[in-house]
């Protein structure tokens, strides 16, 4: 449905699209937006075993995905809010952190993105290699 | 108060009220291992600046509430001028603004058309339209000056200086009045004092074509300068908070006065019996004006008891709430 957010939005995006002639930003614009869809699959993957935020980033930045702080968190509760991950408050190493961990709906979901994934992958790099 | 407390209380005032202290307590956690590494590395504590470094490399509070926004709505034309934290704020001075003045226009041109005056749709809709303008863009202006002076200053948190934020245990945290509830008090009542003074020179804005044959009454003089203190000791209490947020007991103090005094002046109001004349020259015809003025001054009666059940019961509400501070955590704020 077309509501004011969706208006606005579009025509900031426009606005805020960088131009062709304008290469190393055109090429972050799309590098962002290719990881962006990818993230959440990452965040999922690494959840398949507890672990709290902070550790999560380094597990992620570790593996070549950088995340900031600002993106993770929002994300992570969202994922909660959509019932693929679960989270509780536990005392370690004398500080309270809260740890996250794939829901049995986030495995679930995981296994059929992966899936999906792998579908894109491999039609990708047929036609990539044409 | 170290760095890191300055900006998580900095940062707190802006997140949703619900996610609050859970949100708060997680990113106070990630900065502290975060500068736990740091500290590893450099074999020493971090001093001062670098934890500001540190803080300031993860943006400005007001973009970071922005990420936990649940609804991600914002005002944009062509670039975004006012951003999602304030966003909820800007509607709801806009909404108080526009509704006050609808409510006022809708008792005019209702007692026109009741008391048999022609009443046209297009001027109906020409001065709504008239004044969704001048609010919009009153309103717009001021908080895109804000949004952009936010956004131009990154670093501004470290300068504030606010009391101490005890964490984790966020239920005994001191209650402080929103710093961003001040700003929208202060601007709304900026609105209100710019539509007094533009209806006062203009009588269009608020009688539309009837402009031309009503005046208001002699009350609404004696009364203008009382209304304008009010307003002014309004905005002066909320750039009092503004300053000093934890005086939770001061605000509420003030709004029990200023509630009085509101009631007061509406109780002298409804005491006038009329509040619309006949403008000079309609005088000399008063034949078909006259019950129209009788109709238009009876809807004014019934609108001047309406806001009077409505302050009544905000003040009671303000009442239960000062009750509230003196009971509550919040008792040592002044």
């Amino acid at each position: 449905m077309l509501d004011t957010y969706t208006v606005c939005s579009t025509v900031y995006d426009i606005h805020h699209m960088p131009h062709s002639q304008d290469n190393p930003s055109l090429l972050e614009h799309l590098r962002l937006e290719l990881r962006r869809g990818s993230l959440i699959l990452a965040v999922l993957a690494c959840l398949r075993s507890e672990q709290y935020g902070y550790t999560l980033r380094k597990a992620l930045s570790d593996r070549g995905m950088e995340i900031e702080e600002g993106t993770l968190y929002p994300l992570l509760r969202r994922l909660e809010t959509q019932g693929l991950l679960l989270s509780e408050w536990r005392e370690e190493e004398k500080r309270n952190k809260r740890f996250y961990r794939l829901s049995p709906l986030g495995t679930e979901i995981l296994e059929k993105l992966l899936a999906e994934w792998k579908a894109i992958d491999s039609s990708l790099d047929q036609i990539v290699k044409g | 108060m170290d760095p890191l407390e300055r900006y998580l209380n900095n940062l707190s005032k802006l997140l949703p009220a619900a996610q609050r202290d859970d949100i708060i307590r997680e990113l106070s956690e990630d900065i502290q291992s975060e500068m736990d590494d740091k500290r590893e590395e450099l074999g020493r504590a971090l001093n001062e600046q670098e934890q500001i470094d540190l803080l300031n490399r993860r943006g400005n509070p007001l973009k970071v509430a922005a990420a936990y926004q649940q609804e991600h709505r914002s005002l944009a034309f062509g670039r975004q001028w006012i951003g999602p934290v304030l966003f909820p704020f800007y509607i709801r001075v806009l909404t108080f603004n526009l509704s006050l003045t609808f409510f006022i226009l809708t008792i005019i041109f209702a007692g026109l058309y009741f008391g048999g005056q022609t009443v046209h749709v297009n001027e109906v809709f020409s001065n709504f339209l008239l004044q969704i303008f001048l609010q919009f863009t009153a309103v717009t202006i001021i908080f895109a000056l804000i949004e952009r002076h936010l956004a131009k200053n990154p670093s501004h948190w470290t300068t504030l200086q606010v009391r101490s934020l005890h964490l984790p245990d966020a239920e005994k945290r001191p209650r402080k009045v929103s710093r961003l509830e001040s700003i929208s008090i202060i601007i709304a009542s900026a609105v209100a004092l710019i539509w007094m003074q533009a209806v006062w020179s203009h009588l269009f804005l608020i009688f539309g074509p009837a402009a031309s044959f009503l005046r208001l009454a002699p009350i609404w003089y004696q009364i203008y300068w009382p209304t304008v203190a009010i307003i002014f000791a309004s905005m002066l209490r909320a750039t009092v908070n503004l300053v000093r947020p934890d005086w939770v007991r001061f605000r509420a103090v003030s709004r029990i006065i200023f509630d009085a005094a509101g009631l007061f002046l509406l109780f002298v109001l409804i005491r006038a019996q009329y509040w619309v004349v006949l403008a000079g020259e309609a005088k000399n015809q008063p034949a078909g004006k006259a019950h129209m003025l009788q109709v238009v001054n009876q809807w004014t009666y019934f609108a001047l008891w309406i806001a009077a059940a409505i302050a009544i019961a905000e003040t009671v509400s303000h009442i239960v709430r000062f009750v509230r501070t003196i009971h509550g955590p919040s008792s040592a704020g002044m």
